[in-house]
């Protein structure tokens, strides 16, 4: 199975900047984080000082009552690190959690108005596990990593000023394993990166793989290989984990390196303070509470390690995420029309630019009229409906209704119901609901009456406040398409296009269903693409395309008397043997 | 047997090896400020040269120590952690596929991603907390030597104040569950939005599903917040309570030191001592959350492991064609129950979905998706479900990349690659429901013509059945058999059904 080609994955620097905005449009929450951070760091380092202090007053032979003001600043300080700590925790997850909100808002908000055409071509898995998987890492990176990792850096900073403050001597010791940590990140990020970008891909091809695999369920079992699709899932699985797994035996090196710095730098303080003393230079208390800081900061420094292969990883889904901001949104129209006529001029389309579908199509479509689009399978009805209603653009010719561009029209003014159904997630309602947000609970009623669903829809376990969809009520494939036609009703479009919107019932409910989508087009500017010729008779005018060339037009009537193609294909419908 | 018992114990050498390596980096970084502490006492202060190489020598070799033990530690827990978190995803997706499974899609990406990884973490949470146990055992043990008070107090305070602690553990635990569970309503909804998003951009209801879902987002910013807001209380806490133990113990050895019970040198060593007990101190504070995330986790796991449905018993299909026969059956309602009885797991039984699901791959991998079908008949299957136009209309022919889901395909070319894969795979008994409701009326007599044409050749033993009202498809079959209810009410050819039955004509009526 091939890979679709991916969505785009923002630069370094695209992310960067990004992120940049978001802390600069939040700069009074950033200042009072950065200010718990470094009382809590203050409060830490200052004890360490005050206790190398006591190691010099015990050498000098002083008296107990020596302790007092000593141990007075270590209990405040540790009553007051202790606050400023959690409160780190809470604000640097509070900040980092509020900017993530925006992020994947932002970027479903960016999915739902994506040209359906392009979300195809890189494959819907890919950014389902951008706005899972990739939010997921970034989520715990913001509530658990990043506060670590913000308060090891400022207690970092702390301990070497802390360390300078003792002597300036001690404090260029304590920077002497500096290029050590420096050289050994300069190894790892190189390394590391392109293979955390690769896991990364590798997880998103997984989770399509998987996604594939459940929306086709059917087939899968009806074909009896379940096994070859988790075999597939198992690869890109196991492609994932061996990639994780590599990485990490990279990071383990790493961390060899990280121990040398510590231990130069630990044995520079030692061997340092050692000829500090010898030249009366420094105390013995100040290079132990030197060498104590410093030993202290393996801890903070190795969780900055440990957990930065998680930062990465969150880095890496941030692009990701970010990436999908980068991609353009042709912005939505505004006209908004009440009722139009439909008209395609000139139009002609190819997929590729090797295979034509549509050359020089005309059509019109009066206010109110219903016009039937027929013709072979292949003939390019499909792409006609597609191209009328905007999704498609033409590579020449306008389609346009009411004599306003198609692609300038306010998303709904046309509505498009294909044989692709989905019942959304919730409660029935709510599901006719997302065609008419604000529709009260009696026109939601008054759609679903139009359509011929009330009934069942109100014998439902709980009425109209089923919830239906994914995990609850299963509706059949008509119901379902019965709750689209609602949607369209309660929107009252300018303009209607059914793309065999009732070809799902299988020919035993189609009947039922032609009744709905006439009840639920009744007086509309219809374009209706059929294969049953019954429901193409019902139209006011019909349409043959064939090959992508409109080849008759006219009445059902007409048509049928003439010895053309769709007198043709009515003979065909009609035999009975 | 709970997700994660079965994640310690299948991982049980990996996990064993990481605790004792683990265990020895954590007692080797326990062991730090002693040297640090001997060093300062024997060889700062006294400058005996001699003595400095000896202890910074000795400090290099428990760093080597250390290094070692960590690194091949650190790698055990990796690889049984990799294989873990994959292991479950296996499992979780075997499941879903299973047949006797209900579908289900939207939290099944979330489950098998992020709580995969978050249950199987508990391998590396493991081996933490009995570092953390090691790492306070040998500081403890260090402090006794020095001063049996100091010891005890780290002996008793610890565990008394990290028991005091887990009081808070059911809160977090809570609120932790809660962020899951509202983070993972987020993700589905934006998986049922986008899995839908055709049907809605086809009303231009973008805008409504928008405000759908940053509804559910700042309901789970919401609930992140409350729960970073209880771990930051606990962590002020933790950091507070850890932190005065330390300083008790630093302050009581400047005590000792002070009235000459302890020397300065041991001073330093406790101080050293005090301010790294913080770390595993911290761990094992932290660890209930941590094991509360993993538990959270691999109960959602379990609960997509255990769901089965109610196993009915299969009845008996109705009515099956005789070898070679090609029947038609007429059913009024919806036939699902119906399609049910024929699948009956064996292999030489083929119900074929009507609705025609397309996988990203070629129109050839689309096609051939058994092994024993193979090349064989290839032309003749096209050429029978009228597809060979579908492949022709493609520069790349049968090796034209499909769009996910066959998107960018018509729905009659879709159900005509989905007919020619059912007849391509050549079984016993073929059950096809409305195969040709997309194609137009000349097409579906073509299709209709083919079929009986591949399948029933004078001899041929291949048994089909039609579920379908189509008469183009009910004039080729042999036997017409209609239903109501679940029984037979009439069977005959089609053309004398037609021609005898008022009823049967107005159903298969167009």
């Amino acid at each position: 199975m091939t890979g679709p080609a991916s969505l785009p994955v923002a630069t370094p620097a695209q992310t960067g900047g990004w992120l940049l905005a978001q802390l600069r449009s939040r700069r009074l929450e950033l200042a009072i984080t950065l200010a718990a951070g470094l009382i809590a760091a203050t409060a830490s380092v200052v004890p360490v000082t005050a206790l190398g202090r006591l190691v010099d007053l015990v050498r000098n032979g002083a008296r107990p009552a020596a302790l007092y003001p000593i141990a007075i600043v270590v209990v405040t300080a540790a009553l007051i690190g202790g606050v400023a700590s959690g409160a780190t925790t809470a604000l640097v997850s509070r900040l980092g959690e509020r900017i993530l909100a925006t992020l994947r808002e932002e970027t479903v908000g960016i999915a739902l108005r994506l040209p359906a055409t392009v979300l195809d071509r890189a494959g819907r898995g890919d950014l389902l596990s951008r706005v899972g998987a990739d939010v997921a890492a970034i989520g715990t990176a913001a509530a658990e990593v990043l506060p670590t990792v913000i308060s090891a850096v400022l207690l970092a900073a702390l301990s070497v000023t802390a360390m300078f403050g003792l002597d300036w001597r001690l404090g260029l010791a304590g920077l002497a394993a500096m290029p050590l940590y420096l050289a050994a990140l300069r190894w790892y990020l190189p390394r590391s990166a392109p293979i955390y970008a690769r896991e990364r891909a590798a997880i998103g091809a997984r989770s399509q793989l998987l996604m594939e695999s459940l929306q086709g369920v059917r087939t899968v079992h009806a074909y009896r290989i379940e096994d070859r699709h988790l075999t597939a899932i198992d690869g890109a699985s196991a492609r994932a984990r061996d990639l994780s797994i590599g990485v990490f035996t990279l990071f383990t090196r790493f961390v060899g390196r990280i121990n040398r710095a510590e231990l130069v730098g630990l044995a520079t303080i030692l061997v340092a303070g050692f000829w500090f003393v010898r030249a009366g230079w420094v105390t013995v208390g100040e290079t132990a509470a030197a060498a104590v800081l410093f030993h202290r900061l393996f801890n903070p420094i190795g969780m900055i390690l440990f957990t930065f292969d998680e930062i990465q990883e969150a880095g890496a889904g941030l692009a990701r995420l970010v990436g999908v901001g980068t991609l353009p949104v042709a912005p939505a129209g505004t006209i908004k029309l009440d009722k139009a006529d439909l008209a395609l001029d000139h139009v002609c389309f190819a997929y590729d630019e090797r295979v034509p579908v549509l050359r020089d199509i005309n059509l019109r479509v009066a206010p109110g009229e219903r016009v039937a689009l027929v013709g072979s399978t292949g003939a390019g009805k499909t792409t006609v409906a597609s191209i009328a209603a905007g999704i498609l653009r033409p590579q020449s010719g306008t389609a346009y209704a009411g004599g306003v561009p198609v692609g300038e029209l306010a998303p709904g003014v046309i509505a498009v119901i294909s044989q692709e159904t989905h019942v959304f997630a919730g409660p029935l309602v709510e599901d006719v609901r997302l065609a008419r947000p604000w529709a009260a609970d009696e026109e939601v009623r008054a759609a679903l009456a139009t359509v011929g669903a009330l009934r069942w829809a109100a014998a439902l376990p709980d009425g109209l406040h089923t919830l239906i969809g994914e995990g609850g009520y299963p509706l059949t494939a008509a119901q379902g398409q019965q709750l689209a036609l609602a949607r369209l009703v309660l929107l009252d479009p300018a303009v209607a296009i059914l793309d065999e919107a009732t070809a799902e019932a299988g020919s035993a409910g189609a009947r039922a269903l032609e009744e709905s989508a006439l009840a639920a087009t009744r007086g509309r500017t219809t374009l209706l693409v059929a294969h049953r010729l019954t429901q193409a008779a019902t139209a006011d005018r019909i349409v043959v395309l064939e090959h992508g060339v409109v080849l008759e037009e006219g009445t059902h009537e007409e048509l049928a008397a003439n010895r053309g193609r769709y007198a043709e294909l009515w003979e065909a419908w009609q035999s009975r043997s | 047997m709970s997700v994660l018992w079965r994640a310690v114990t299948r991982n049980r050498w990996r996990l064993l090896a990481g605790c004792v390596l683990i265990g020895l980096h954590q007692a080797c970084e326990a062991t730090v400020p002693i040297l640090i502490g001997e060093t300062v006492d024997l060889a700062v202060s006294t400058g005996s040269l001699l003595r400095l190489v000896t202890w910074v020598g000795l400090l290099g070799l428990l760093f080597l120590l250390l290094t070692t033990a960590y690194r091949n530690g650190a790698r055990q827990l990796m690889r049984a952690l990799a294989d873990e978190s994959h292991a479950l995803r296996l499992e979780v997706a075997a499941k879903v596929l299973d047949p006797r499974a209900e579908a289900r899609t939207g939290d099944v990406l979330t489950i098998s991603t992020t709580d995969a990884d978050h249950a199987s973490y508990l391998i590396d949470y493991v081996p933490r907390i009995f570092g953390a146990l090691m790492a306070t055992a040998v500081s403890a043990v260090g402090l006794c030597v020095i001063s049996v008070p100091l010891g005890l107090v780290v002996l008793i305070g610890t565990p008394v104040v990290l028991v005091a602690l887990q009081r808070a553990a059911p809160l977090i635990t809570r609120r932790v569950a809660v962020r899951q569970e509202v983070a993972g309503r987020a993700s589905s909804l934006a998986t049922d939005l986008v899995t839908g998003l055709r049907p809605l951009r086809g009303i231009g209801a973008q805008e409504a599903a928008d405000a759908r879902y940053h509804e559910v987002s700042r309901e789970s910013l919401r609930a992140t917040l409350l729960a970073a807001r209880t771990q930051g209380g606990f962590q002020a806490a933790s950091t507070t309570v850890s932190t005065l133990l330390a300083c008790g113990i630093a302050i009581l050895a400047g005590w000792f030191a002070l009235t000459g019970r302890i020397s300065a040198g041991e001073l330093i060593t406790v101080i050293g001592l005090a301010a790294f007990l913080g770390e595993p101190f911290g761990t094992l504070a932290a660890a209930p959350s941590w094991i509360a995330t993993a538990r959270a986790s691999a109960d959602r796991i379990a609960e997509v492991l255990r769901a089965w449905p109610g196993t009915e018993e299969a009845a008996d299909p109705p009515v099956l064609p005789t070898d070679g026969e090609c029947l038609g059956v007429v059913v009024e309602t919806d036939p699902s129950a119906l399609l049910q009885l024929y699948d009956d797991g064996s292999p030489d039984v083929l119900v074929a979905p009507h609705h025609p699901e397309l996988f990203s791959g070629t129109i050839r991998e689309n096609i051939i998706l058994t092994e024993i079908s193979g090349q064989n008949g290839l032309d003749g299957v096209l050429s029978a479900s009228a597809a060979e136009d579908v492949v022709a209309a493609h520069p790349d022919g049968l090796d034209h990349a499909i769009a996910e889901r066959g998107s960018a395909l018509s729905g009659g070319q879709r159900q005509r690659l989905a007919l020619a894969r059912a007849l391509l795979a050549r079984p016993r008994l073929l059950v096809l429901h409305d195969p040709t409701t997309a194609v137009d009326a000349v097409t579906e007599h073509a299709i209709a013509r083919g079929i009986r044409d591949l399948r029933h050749r004078p001899g041929s033993q291949l048994g089909t059945l039609i579920v379908t009202t189509s008469p183009a498809l009910l004039a080729v079959t042999d036997r017409v058999v209609v239903m109501r209810d679940g029984e037979v009410v009439a069977t005959g050819t089609h053309a004398s059904l037609a021609a005898a039955d008022p009823g049967y004509r107005a159903t298969v009526l167009r």
